[in-house]
């Protein structure tokens, strides 16, 4: 092709270093110091926005953090995994119409439908007022731990489902009919052939469940009702108050975190075929 | 265990079974997981539209209760624009993500081009940093943009709001446009670009009559993922706006917090959903028509 096209790129790479490197660059310069929001004139070096690592809120709210977007992960694992195996075994090959259903619910608004979850999970709701039900006196799920792991899981699924059906599809059919030639049962053939080769889809398909269940703070809000506090929501409670140092030093912890899942899927899906 | 002993009525010898030929009946188990993944599937069907589902009832119920179903009523529909800043919301979505997608698709197919024409090592390289916000935290997105608009803020004092927004928005779906054009590009016979040349189009002539029609598809779908990831987005937006820009995502997470959420915004989400089903429900008639068509 014409070589005078690369010129093209090149104000993108500028973008990007501009919009994507010196803000990240500049929030580890934050760390170091203490100030009013971005006032430079009174600013002071200081290693004391370290000390809010070790304060017991952030450190709740890390575990937190952790702990529900590990179990919402695995639930969409395995949620995602059999209904993804279940349309690729079906002879419903209609891939344009799949991914119709899985990202339809996405062009709802999200904070709606974690509202219209929260208020349903209520013991007074619109199911029971329909089917006329009397609604019992135990008190509902809103703003228990469970409430958010629904939350997390029913936002996230399709994040999961997506991956892995792209990483069965590519597997190439005859691989299974020669491992069931040379006699290995179908379940071995599962575990031997076809688990191993769509293992990047769930690599792939945890990080990008994982990564926004962990750093998100609308879905804690909206369904914890303040009782479940999130590492997202620390950091917005910093920025909101203008506190950019230790706001910034909670980002970073995210980042990092968030470093360690791209270095994963690099490893499993090295040309990142599933990401898209 | 005791072993069952079979003997052969012909030669009185003990006969192998069939499990100790290693045969095994799977067909009970194999029934099980069959019925697990229908109700797999089914659980997953609910959980993708059981909100939808609720929201949709939300408007269509007059007495404008999220606990308490009183009548059937259209009437909410009628109240989108009467509700002054939802309806300001609304429109600001829909400049902001409409705008945001046309930018980022006419850049994006230009820098996928230009990407693809670089050297192996400037490709690498903007492919690496094209990743970060793809895969970043939103969170973390969205306070990076905020900082470095807050550091610009002291020469364009007014830079919160519409600009930033936007902004914000094309940086985040920039690489989805790119990364939806890329494959195609390599698709491209590479002798196609040359036989344009050859035939004395001018370059610039010869992107928009040859690359651009072979690379389509690709274009289409980027704007497509681009569209929608502009139209949902709550985090960034929140960090990045100001002076009262909000768009919808923005709008509803203050109602919420004010516990004032009215149902019309019920209502718009459900007009949202059935338009993009028909929408995509046409584009996959037509596309199956389009596959007929291949196999005459």
């Amino acid at each position: 092709m014409n070589n005078r096209f690369h010129k093209m790129a090149i104000p993108y790479l500028i973008w990007l270093y501009a919009l994507a490197l010196i803000p990240t660059i500049f929030m580890f310069f934050l760390i170091f110091f203490d100030m009013e929001g971005l006032d430079f004139d009174e600013i002071k070096i200081t290693l004391k926005n370290f000390a809010q690592l070790t304060e017991s809120s952030t450190l709740i709210a890390l575990w937190n953090s952790i702990k529900y977007a590990f179990l919402s992960t695995i639930i969409c694992i395995i949620l995602g995994y059999i209904t993804a195996y279940f349309l690729y075994k079906s002879h419903f090959k209609n891939k344009f119409l799949i991914l119709t259903i899985l990202i339809l619910p996405m062009w709802s608004n999200l904070l709606l439908r974690t509202q219209a979850l929260a208020s349903i999970m209520e013991p007074h709701n619109i199911i029971t007022s329909l089917l006329h039900l009397n609604p019992n006196t135990q008190e509902g799920l809103a703003g228990k731990g469970i409430a958010v792991v629904i939350g997390l899981v029913f936002t996230y699924l399709p994040f999961m489902i997506l991956p892995i059906y792209t990483a069965l599809e590519k597997i190439e059919p005859m691989l299974e009919e020669a491992s069931l030639d040379l006699g290995t049962t179908e379940f071995k053939t599962f575990f031997r052939v076809t688990l191993p080769l769509s293992f990047k889809g769930i690599v792939t398909g945890s990080v990008m469940v994982f990564l926004p269940c962990m750093s998100g703070f609308a879905i804690p809000e909206i369904l914890g009702k303040g009782n479940i506090v999130m590492i997202g929501n620390i950091i917005e409670q910093f920025f909101k108050n203008m506190n950019y140092n230790i706001g910034s030093l909670l980002a970073i912890v995210i980042l990092l975190l968030i470093l360690v899942s791209i270095a994963l899927v690099n490893k499993f899906d090295k040309e990142g075929e599933t990401i898209l | 265990m005791e072993r069952k002993v079979k003997i052969s009525p012909l030669s009185g010898k003990e006969i192998a079974t069939m499990a100790e030929y290693g045969y095994h009946n799977f067909a009970i188990l194999k029934k099980i997981l069959k019925i697990i993944g229908i109700i797999t599937v089914i659980l997953v069907a609910i959980i993708l539209y059981l909100s939808i589902i609720i929201i949709f009832i939300y408007s269509v119920n007059s007495s404008g209760s999220t606990t308490e179903f009183k009548s059937f009523t259209f009437k909410w529909y009628f109240k989108i624009t009467e509700h002054r800043m939802l309806f300001k919301s609304i429109i600001n979505t829909f400049v902001v993500s409409i705008t945001a997608t046309l930018i980022s698709t006419f850049l994006g197919t230009l820098i996928a081009i230009g990407v693809f024409n670089s050297n192996l090592k400037r490709r690498k390289r903007i492919m690496l940093l094209n990743n970060i916000p793809l895969l970043n935290a939103d969170i973390v997105t969205g306070i990076s943009l905020m900082l470095i608009f807050s550091l610009l803020l002291k020469i364009f004092p007014y830079i919160f709001g519409f600009p930033t927004l936007l902004i914000a928005h094309v940086y985040f779906t920039l690489p989805y446009v790119i990364l939806n054009v890329l494959p195609k590009l390599s698709d491209i016979d590479p002798n196609l670009m040359d036989a344009a040349l050859d035939l004395g189009v001018k370059p610039r002539k010869a992107l928009f009559k040859v690359i651009l029609p072979a690379i389509r598809n690709g274009v289409l779908s980027g704007m497509l993922m681009a569209f929608t990831m502009s139209f949902d987005d709550f985090v960034i937006s929140y960090f990045t706006t100001g002076n009262g820009f909000d768009n919808l995502s923005i709008w509803i997470y203050g109602s919420i917090g004010r516990k004032d959420l009215t149902p019309a915004v019920y209502a718009f989400n459900s007009i949202v959903i059935f338009g993009a089903m028909l929408i995509l429900l046409f584009a996959n008639i037509i596309s199956i028509k389009n596959q007929k068509r291949k196999i005459k």
